[in-house]
C-alpha cells in the first residue's frame, strides 16, 4: 500500500516538473534557431518551426509533448537535427553513470573512513588531519582540480591519460575529480554522527561486553551514524549519475553532463525536457530507493503514510 | 546485519559489471589503423594516420543539408564534394564536374560530371544526383538550415518559400552527364558561391532509403575523399581514405581521427602529450609562450568584429559622430594588449585573406586605411557633430555585447579609450546569446557588438550585407550608392573592374560608417611537425585533404 502511494506521489511529482520547465522554458526569450547573427528569412523560419510543432499554439504543443511522452518518446533534437532526445540520453548515460558510479563508491569508502579514523581520534593528530583534508576537498571547486590531476598525474608524470574516453585508465582521473567534494562531506557527516553514536549508552555496554573496537565501530557506530549520509547520497547519487557538465567537458567524456547545459543556451526545447526529466525521474526513484534502504539499517524506521 | 552485507555486495557486483562493461566496450573499437595501410606504395612506409580535434565537440550532423556550424562543416568538407572544389592552392577548381560551359550572359552555367566520379558505395556519380540534392535542400518541407545559398538559381526562392513549383527551378539533369544551371541574373561569382556547402551532392538513393541515413557512420554515402569508418558519438569520429574517390591518388593520409574534446586546456595538453598532431583555437592564455614555437601558426579567418550603429537613433543619426568613435579607437593597442589571440586591426571592412586579381590582398590593395586612431581628430569630429545637431554635450550613449568574457574585456577597453580621447562616458549592457541575438535583429541598440564572417569566401560575401534591402542589415542604414555600387560588382564580369567597384562600395560604406569594424579575428593553431601539406587558408577549416605523415 505504502509503495503503491509513493509509486503514484512520484507520477504526479514528474508531471509537476514536466509542466514547470515546459512553461518556464518557453518564458525565456531567444529562438532556437536563430545560431548567428545572419537573418533567416522568415519563410526557411516557418519551415523548421513546423518540422518542430513549434508553429501550433503552446496549449497544443504541451498536449503533444505529453502524449509522446505517454509512449517515452521525447522528441527530436533540434540542434542535432538527425538524432532525437532518446538516443542522445541513451548515448551518453553510460559513461556518466560508470564515473558517477565509481567515484560515489570511493567517496563512500573514503569518506567514511576519513570520519570514522577522526571520531576515533577526536581533538588529536589524526583528527586534525582528516578535517584539514576535508576541508580542502569541500574548498577546491572541480574545475580548479581537474586541470591539476591532468598536469601532474597526465603530463608531467605521464601515469594516465590527459582525457578522453577507452580504457577503464580514462576513467580514473573524472572520477577522483568527481569524488573529492563528496569525501569531504561525507567524511564530515560520519565524523558528527559517530562522536554522537560512541556517547551513547549502548556502545558502553558493548565495550563492557569486551567487544573490540573494531566490531564496536563496524557493527554498532557505523550503523547508526550513516543515516544522515544516506539522506544525502540520494540527491548526490541523482546527480553525479546523470552527468556533470564541468568535469566532464575537462576530460572530454561523451556523458549526458553537457547536454544539461548546452540545451538552454541553444534553446533546445526537447533537449530541456528530455534531460530535465530523466534527471527527475533518476531523482524521484533514488530518493525512493533510499528511503527504503533506511529500513536496511535501522529496522526501527517503519516505512509509512500518514494514515496508515 | 545480513541484509547490510548483502546490499554490499549487490552494490559492489553491479559496479565490478559496469567497469567490466566499459572494458569490453573499448578492446572491441580499438582503432584499426595498421589494417589499413595495405594501399600505401614501398616508399611510404610511413603509417598515415593523422590525429586531430573538433574543439566543438560532436558535429550535429554530418547530412549537409541540415549543418550550419564549422565543427559539422570540417567533417563533411571531407566527406562531400560539389561540382566546384579547392586545390592545394586555394584556388577554386572542377570537382565532381570536369567541365563547366558559362553562357556568355554569365546567366546559365553547363556542367559535365566528371567520368569515374563514383559515390562510396560504388554507384556514379550523376547529374540527377546534384538536381535532387539542391531541389532537397529548396523543399520547404526539408526545412534545410541554408537554402538562400541557392536562391541565386532562377525559381529557387520561389519554390522555397511556397510560390513556384519544384520543376520551375532552373536545375535540370539534361542526361547522367549533364547538369544545366541557369540563374536567376548574371553572376560572375557563381564558382565562388557554389563551391559552398550548400551546393555539395547527396546520394538520393541512401536518402529517400533512411531518413536518419547521415546520423551513423556506416549509413553515410559520400562521394568525397573520405568515407566516415568509426563515430564514437561525442568521443570520437575515424574517417578513412575512401578508394571510390576519382581523385585518390593525391590523397596520401589513410586514416584521419577526429577526437572531440572541448575544453581548450585539455586539447592543448593532449597535443603537447603528443595524443594529437594537430589543434586548433589555442587557449588564450598560451598563445604568448606560443608565439616563439615553430609548430604555433596565425592566420586571419573571414571575419570582422564590429559595433553596429543604429543609425536612426541619436546621436548616431550623425555622421561625424559616428566618424568620432572610430577615431578614437586604439585597435593596435587593443589587439596587443586585449585580445591577444592573433587578430589584426580592422582598417577597413573586408578581412584579410582574399587575393585580388592583380595577386595581392584585397585588404593591402585598398586605396586608403580607414580610421586610424587620431584622437585629436576624434574630438574634432564630435565638436562639430555635436554643433550640427545643436548639443552641448552628448546625450547618454549605451554600447551593448553578448555576455562573454573575451567581449566585456573590449567592451571595458572601448569604454577607456572613449573616455580618454573623446571625453565622453558610454554606458555597457550585455545579454545572454540568444536574448542578444532578438534585441540585435529587432534593432533595439544605439550601438551594439557583433562578428561577421563571409558567406563565401569574396568582399560581396561581407559587403553585401549593408546594402538597403538586404536582412542582414541591422543598422537601419541605406545609401542608393552603395546599393548601385554592390549591384553592379554582382554582375560585372571583368575581375579588375570588378575588385575597383568593390573597393568603391567599401570607401562610401567606411565614409558613412554605419558599423564601426574593430578587428579582423585570426584562427591559431599548433600543427606537429610530422604531417606536412595542411592547408590553412580564409576557409572556416583548415584543408586536411592533401597531408602526408613525414615522421612516425
Amino acid at each position: 500500500m505504502y509503495v503503491l502511494k509513493r509509486l503514484f506521489t512520484m507520477l504526479v511529482t514528474l508531471w509537476i516538473i514536466v509542466t514547470l520547465t515546459f512553461v518556464i522554458m518557453h518564458i525565456i526569450p531567444g529562438d532556437p534557431f536563430a545560431t548567428d547573427s545572419k537573418a533567416i528569412p522568415e519563410s526557411v523560419l516557418e519551415n523548421m518551426r513546423a518540422r518542430y510543432n513549434l508553429d501550433k499554439p503552446l496549449p497544443t504543443q504541451y498536449i503533444l509533448y505529453l502524449k509522446s511522452l505517454l509512449t517515452l518518446d521525447l522528441g527530436p533534437s533540434i540542434q542535432s537535427k538527425t538524432t532525437d532526445v532518446n538516443t542522445l540520453i541513451a548515448r551518453g548515460f553510460l559513461p556518466s553513470a560508470i564515473l558517477g558510479i565509481q567515484s560515489m563508491l570511493l567517496a563512500l569508502v573514503a569518506g567514511t573512513a576519513l570520519g570514522t579514523i577522526a571520531a576515533l581520534n577526536h581533538n588529536r593528530t589524526f583528527d586534525y588531519i582528516s578535517m584539514f583534508v576535508a576541508m580542502i576537498g569541500i574548498s577546491i571547486p572541480s574545475f580548479i582540480l581537474a586541470p591539476l590531476l591532468i598536469k601532474y598525474m597526465a603530463v608531467k608524470w605521464g601515469l594516465l591519460p590527459v582525457a578522453s574516453w577507452g580504457t577503464w585508465r580514462h576513467t580514473i582521473l573524472p572520477s577522483l575529480a568527481l569524488a573529492v567534494t563528496p569525501v569531504a562531506i561525507i567524511a564530515r557527516f560520519v565524523r558528527t554522527s559517530m562522536l554522537e553514536v560512541l556517547h551513547q549508552e549502548y556502545i558502553q555496554t558493548a565495550e563492557a561486553k569486551g567487544l573490540s573496537t573494531w566490531k564496536i565501530v563496524v557493527r554498532h557506530g557505523l550503523r547508526n551514524s550513516l543515516i544522515p549520509v544516506l539522506s544525502f547520497m540520494g540527491p548526490l547519487f541523482a546527480s553525479v549519475v546523470t552527468g556533470t557538465f564541468v568535469v566532464e567537458k575537462i576530460f572530454a567524456i561523451p556523458g549526458i553532463g553537457k547536454y544539461f547545459v548546452d540545451s538552454i543556451f541553444n534553446r533546445d526545447y526537447p533537449v530541456i525536457m528530455g534531460t530535465t526529466i530523466f534527471y527527475s525521474a533518476v531523482l524521484v526513484v533514488t530518493l525512493f530507493l533510499i528511503d527504503m534502504s533506511y529500513r536496511f539499517v535501522d529496522p526501527r524506521i517503519k516505512l509509512a503514510s500518514k494514515g496508515d | 546485519m545480513r541484509k547490510w552485507n548483502v546490499m554490499i555486495a549487490i552494490l559492489l557486483f553491479a559496479a565490478a559489471a559496469l567497469a567490466g562493461c566499459a572494458g569490453k566496450d573499448n578492446s572491441a573499437a580499438n582503432p584499426s589503423g595498421a589494417a589499413q595501410g595495405t594501399a600505401e606504395t614501398a616508399a611510404e612506409k610511413i603509417p598515415q594516420v593523422l590525429t586531430t580535434n573538433l574543439s566543438g565537440g560532436e558535429p550535429y550532423t554530418l547530412d549537409p543539408a541540415f549543418a550550419s556550424d564549422t565543427t559539422s562543416y570540417f567533417i563533411i568538407d571531407n566527406l562531400y564534394e560539389g561540382l566546384y572544389t579547392y586545390d592545394k592552392s586555394g584556388k577554386i577548381v572542377e570537382g565532381a564536374a570536369s567541365k563547366v560551359d558559362v553562357s556568355a550572359d554569365a546567366k546559365t552555367y553547363t556542367f559535365t560530371i566528371r567520368d569515374g566520379a563514383k559515390w562510396s558505395n560504388g554507384d556514379p556519380v550523376t547529374a540527377q544526383d546534384f538536381e535532387y540534392s539542391w531541389k532537397r535542400i529548396l523543399n520547404p518541407k526539408t526545412a534545410a538550415y541554408d537554402p538562400s545559398s541557392l536562391y541565386y538559381i532562377k525559381g529557387a526562392e520561389e519554390y522555397n518559400t511556397g510560390k513556384g513549383s519544384a520543376e520551375d527551378v532552373g536545375v535540370t539533369a539534361k542526361d547522367e552527364h549533364t547538369l544545366v544551371v541557369e540563374l536567376k541574373a548574371p553572376l560572375s561569382i557563381f564558382p565562388i558561391i557554389a563551391v559552398g556547402h550548400a551546393y555539395l551532392p547527396v546520394r538520393s538513393t541512401v536518402v529517400d532509403k533512411d531518413e536518419k541515413w547521415a546520423a551513423e557512420s556506416n549509413t553515410i554515402v559520400g562521394n568525397g575523399p573520405y568515407v566516415p569508418q568509426e563515430w564514437k558519438h561525442n568521443e570520437q569520429i575515424t574517417l578513412a581514405k575512401n578508394d571510390q574517390y576519382w581523385n585518390k591518388d593525391a590523397i596520401s593520409m589513410e586514416t584521419i581521427h577526429f577526437k572531440m574534446v572541448q575544453d581548450a586546456t585539455t586539447y592543448y595538453q593532449m597535443y603537447k602529450t603528443g595524443d594529437l598532431d594537430m589543434i586548433l583555437s589555442l587557449p588564450l592564455d598560451t598563445i604568448d609562450q606560443e608565439k616563439q614555437n615553430k609548430e604555433y601558426l596565425s592566420h586571419p579567418s573571414f571575419s570582422v568584429y564590429t559595433y553596429s550603429f543604429n543609425v536612426k537613433e541619436k546621436p548616431f543619426t550623425n555622421q561625424k559622430i559616428r566618424q568620432a568613435f572610430a577615431y578614437a579607437i586604439d585597435r593596435e593597442s587593443l589587439t596587443k594588449n586585449v585580445t591577444k589571440g592573433g587578430e589584426t586591426p580592422a582598417l577597413g571592412y573586408v578581412p584579410y585573406g582574399l587575393t585580388n586579381p592583380s595577386g595581392k590582398d584585397f585588404r593591402d590593395d585598398a586605396p586608403e586605411k580607414y580610421y586610424e586612431f587620431n584622437a585629436q581628430k576624434a574630438k574634432e569630429l564630435l565638436a562639430e557633430g555635436l554643433k550640427e545637431e545643436g548639443l552641448t554635450q552628448l546625450p547618454p550613449v549605451s554600447f551593448k555585447y553578448n555576455t562573454a568574457d573575451n567581449h566585456k574585456k573590449v567592451a571595458e577597453a572601448l569604454q577607456e579609450m572613449f573616455k580618454e580621447n573623446l571625453g565622453v562616458e558610454i554606458r555597457l549592457e550585455n545579454q545572454e546569446w540568444k536574448t542578444y541575438i532578438d534585441t540585435f535583429k529587432q534593432k533595439n541598440f544605439q550601438a551594439a557588438r557583433m562578428g561577421w564572417e563571409g558567406n563565401y569566401l569574396d568582399p560581396l560575401g561581407v559587403l553585401g550585407h549593408y546594402t538597403s534591402s538586404n536582412s542582414n542589415n541591422f543598422t537601419n542604414w541605406s545609401n542608393k550608392e552603395y546599393d548601385n555600387l554592390i549591384e553592379k560588382s554582382t554582375y560585372e564580369l571583368d575581375p579588375n573592374k570588378r575588385v575597383e567597384l568593390l573597393q568603391q562600395a567599401e570607401k562610401v560604406l567606411m565614409d558613412d560608417l554605419p558599423i564601426i569594424p574593430i578587428l579582423f579575428s585570426a584562427d591559431t593553431a599548433l600543427v606537429s611537425p610530422k604531417v606536412t601539406g595542411i592547408i590553412f587558408d580564409a576557409r572556416s577549416n583548415p584543408d586536411l585533404r592533401f597531408a602526408t605523415r613525414v615522421e612516425q
